[in-house]
């Protein structure tokens, strides 16, 4: 006898599992999850669109606040994209600060992340100490460019913040001491039973499943999927100071710790590789006002993965068209695909597995459905939201 | 022999049955927050923060869910806290002698406390939110898995004072020239993980792992029943650590002794809080079955094997 | 890869003996680093109005009221509320008139007063405020009637 109801255990838009707010529906059989679904767009706010309607110099920082944790790469994807339609290109000085600043940014991310996981896991301990440690760093980035989030670095051509003798020696301090933790949370995750039991094994994404669903970042790292844009595409300061790829052939959640605290340690290399061998110079070039017309597209490698802009200037103040696409969004559908046939435990570190940012995530995405014909231009979607709006109000 | 009797209408309101042990428990729930705390470098809550928290919860307004049944719902939060009180009379409560004391109240003690376990789950059942339902599928599945450990390692310090009767088991372990705790390793180990386990303290946690069953059995309560339950708890915490203490520790002859040996136990346990990650509910019972009532059997085994010998 | 029990002990039991992480902050307080970006700081006596600052600010924290352009009379009106300190202002002004400040950043406060904040010659603001009280006041009694 089967029962015909099903046990859906709803988690979100309020959970104290999330930080932010997204809505998963499990169907549960007993503890076995059976089904899984997402629902995302809580948080939508419509930057896109407020984008047209400012300056691109105000726009860098309306594009730093579609994340807070990872807000300079966003900054930086917007900044370089302007700079190439503008063909100019930041002062070298400026893009080994740009670098520097996204790989302490990486640290921080990354270290909040194994946080979070670990509270997940209901390993507040480690949750606690990683966070302590997390300190480190904001300090060090409060010092460098005066904020602890949003850092507000970039400019259009250039960075504001200059890294002077103490606050080098500063970093490389904090650096070394950071190296030392990262150290010990490396090997508390891999070898802490308890941890172990709750990380070996779950969640498991094969490489090819990664490829199908267009994995990105860590994620897909942990996979096996060599893909990196500082690696494959290298832009700012990583042409210079090249960034190992780091990946893992294991798939499951302990190999998305692994891959994420090794890349801790690749941050600390180039960090001080770059402190090293800091270029001599300006930290700004001149930038016009009016950009002129024309459209393109950069990507950055964002501590979640892969990073995309696409800007479209018509030769004025204010740009005609940007397009974010989040690395978060690229993760969704691996995560609704592995959570089938896990405990309903797992859930919670599953889902904190691809280290999501659901503010990050909620822009307006193309559905094609199978049986749908229709298509829409910007112009047509413009006008039905038009349309809808009168509607409605 | 310095163990008092008290007499019975105190011991029912006052010592050790009523306010002695409200106090305590919340005492010992501070003593745990903080120690816990201080072990992750935090600051931690300041001592009257409990007290605040029961007050704030006695204060505030109680819910009775949509579809679940209201009498149950009120009675079962002063069941479960009347079960553990009550059982708290048959122990030897800051040293002095147990109020009342029978033949095999042992027995009664115990279940009375597991009383409010199933009074925890009974309540997440009676709602019909789904986190509760789970929390007290998690809650009563958790109970089976250790109840059976930790009743065997009960029992071997019980067979080797030939008496079931804990007034009299508190005698012979103060009488011992070594704690029962060095000579029966296994069963103590039992015992103390078996407490963890009770208490639902990390790692086994999972009735109401927060991140995600919310609350677990508790989610839809609040206010007085919510205030309620937790001090079940806290008064639980206090005679589980009791309890061991009386029958691994060498006995509890008087208030120092409670003091000194309950609080050991409670700076152990919370130690041991701090170092796991939760465990799934499965690998809980796992653990317990697998590993948990066979150490507790082969500790039972040797037991027997060196009294025929 | 070995596995083992609690390997988090030693970090556990040496927190005993440490004071906490906690930063207990209105008793004790770190200095802000001098890099720090606080409340915005503007010299009058620099400006030359080209309302560059204004045009830039992403988040309308600025207003630069012009009393008179020939005799550079100006009054700042700073929201602090508004303010992201991103220091595009400091950025943009070419006569390094404006600065953020890295002593006062407790800028919290229970009422909306504290957020507006008029920099510039004291007859200057003086001047500014009481037309403005002037012209509410005309608001208010045309409202009444």
């Amino acid at each position: 006898m089967t029962s015909e109801r099903k046990f859906i255990v709803p988690i979100g838009p309020q959970h104290p599992a999330l930080k932010e707010p997204g809505h998963f529906e499990f169907t549960v059989d007993g503890e076995i999850v059976t089904d899984a679904s997402v629902r995302l767009g809580y948080v939508h706010r419509g930057i896109e669109k407020g984008a047209e309607e400012r300056s691109y110099i105000q726009d860098l920082y309306l594009f730093e606040r579609i994340c807070g944790i990872c807000s300079h790469v966003h900054a930086t994807a917007f900044a370089l994209g302007v700079e190439r339609l503008a063909g100019v290109e930041a002062p070298l000085r400026a893009q080994a600060i740009r670098s520097l600043v996204a790989e302490m940014e990486r640290i921080h991310s990354h270290m909040l992340w194994l946080g979070v996981a670990a509270h997940e896991g209901g390993f507040d301990t480690l949750f606690m100490y990683s966070w302590r440690d997390r300190e480190i760093v904001m300090d060090l980035l409060e010092a460098f460019t005066g904020n602890r989030v949003n850092y507000s670095v970039n400019l259009l051509g250039g960075v504001k913040c200059d890294v002077n003798e103490s606050l080098r020696d500063q970093i490389l301090r904090g650096m070394d001491q950071l190296e030392k933790r990262i150290q010990h949370y490396l090997n508390v995750v891999t070898t802490d039973r308890t941890f172990l039991a709750r990380t070996e094994g779950v969640g498991r994404m094969t490489r090819e499943q990664a490829d199908l669903f267009g994995a990105v970042g860590p994620t897909a790292r942990a996979s096996g999927v060599p893909r990196d844009v500082r690696v494959d595409a290298p832009y700012a300061y990583y042409s210079t100071v090249p960034v190992r790829l780091i990946t893992d052939e294991r798939g499951d959640l302990l190999a998305r710790f692994v891959v994420r605290i090794n890349e801790l340690f690749e941050a600390i290399r180039v960090i001080r590789e770059i402190l090293d061998h800091l270029p001599e110079g300006e930290l700004t070039a001149r930038m016009p006002r009016r950009i002129p017309a024309g459209e393109t597209i950069s990507r950055v490698e964002a501590p979640r993965g892969e990073l995309f802009y696409f800007v479209k200037s018509n030769g004025g103040e204010k740009p005609e068209r940007v397009k974010v696409r989040t690395p978060s969004l690229c993760n969704w559908g691996s995560v609704m695909q592995v959570a089938v046939g896990h405990k309903l435990a797992d859930m919670p570190m599953i889902l904190a597995g691809i280290d999501p940012c659901f503010s990050c995530n909620d822009r307006m995405v193309q559905l094609k459905r199978k049986d749908s014909q229709q298509w829409m231009s910007w112009e047509d979607l413009r006008q039905y939201g038009i349309e809808y709006y009168k509607k409605v109000l | 022999m310095n163990n008092w009797s008290v007499p019975p209408l105190i011991a029912l309101f006052l010592f050790p049955g009523g306010l002695f042990l409200f106090l305590w428990g919340l005492f010992y729930e501070w003593v745990d927050r903080k120690l816990v705390a201080r072990l992750q470098n935090r600051v931690g809550p300041r001592w009257y923060q409990p007290l605040a928290d029961l007050v704030k919860l006695l204060a505030k307004e109680e819910i009775v869910p949509e579809g679940s049944d209201p009498t149950l719902f009120y009675l079962l939060p002063v069941l479960a806290l009347a079960c553990a009180m009550t059982s708290a009379l048959y122990l030897p409560m800051a040293g002095f002698m147990p109020a009342y004391s029978f033949r095999g109240d042992l027995i009664v003690a115990l279940y009375l406390l597991s009383m409010l376990t199933i009074g925890l789950g009974v309540a997440g059942a009676n709602t019909p939110n789904r986190f509760s339902l789970i929390g007290a599928t998690r809650t009563l599945t958790q109970l089976f898995s250790y109840e059976a450990p930790f009743l065997l390692a009960l029992l071997g310090p019980a067979i080797v004072a030939g008496s079931w009767r804990i007034s009299e088991i508190n005698f012979y372990t103060q009488q011992q020239p070594l704690w029962i705790m060095v000579t029966q390793p296994i069963g103590f180990l039992v015992a103390l993980v078996g407490l963890m386990g009770k208490l639902e303290l990390p790692p086994f946690d999972a009735p109401e792992a927060e991140t995600e069953i919310v609350a677990g059995a508790l989610t839809e309560y609040s206010g007085r029943g919510y205030a309620l339950f937790r001090l079940g708890k806290n008064v639980e915490l206090v005679i589980a650590l009791t309890l061991v203490a009386t029958f691994y520790l060498g006995g509890l002859a008087n208030p120092l002794q409670f003091l000194v040996k309950t609080l050991g136990l409670l700076v152990f346990l919370a130690v041991l809080q701090t170092l796991f990650a939760r465990l799934r509910i499965d690998q809980t019972v796992g653990l317990w079955w697998r590993i948990g009532a066979l150490l507790a059997i082969a500790q039972l085994l040797i037991l027997f094997v060196i009294n025929l010998v | 890869m070995r596995k083992r029990l609690g390997t988090m002990v030693s970090d556990v039991l040496r927190s005993v003996f440490k004071k906490p992480a906690t930063q207990l902050y209105p008793f004790e307080r770190k200095p802000a680093p001098v890099a720090f970006r606080g409340k915005l700081i503007w010299e009058p006596e620099k400006c030359a109005g080209c309302m560059l600052c204004v045009k830039d600010c992403p988040a309308n924290a600025i207003e630069l009221i012009v009393l008179d352009k020939v005799n550079k009379r100006f009054v700042m009106r700073y929201h602090a509320d508004r303010c992201i300190y991103c220091a595009q202002c400091v950025v943009s002004c070419r006569f390094k008139c404006l600065d953020l400040s890295d002593e006062e950043w407790e800028l919290a406060s229970t009422g909306k007063e504290p957020f507006t904040v008029y920099y510039g010659k004291e007859e200057d603001i003086a001047f500014l405020l009481e037309k403005m009280a002037r012209d509410n006041a005309g608001e208010n009694a045309s409202c009444e009637e």
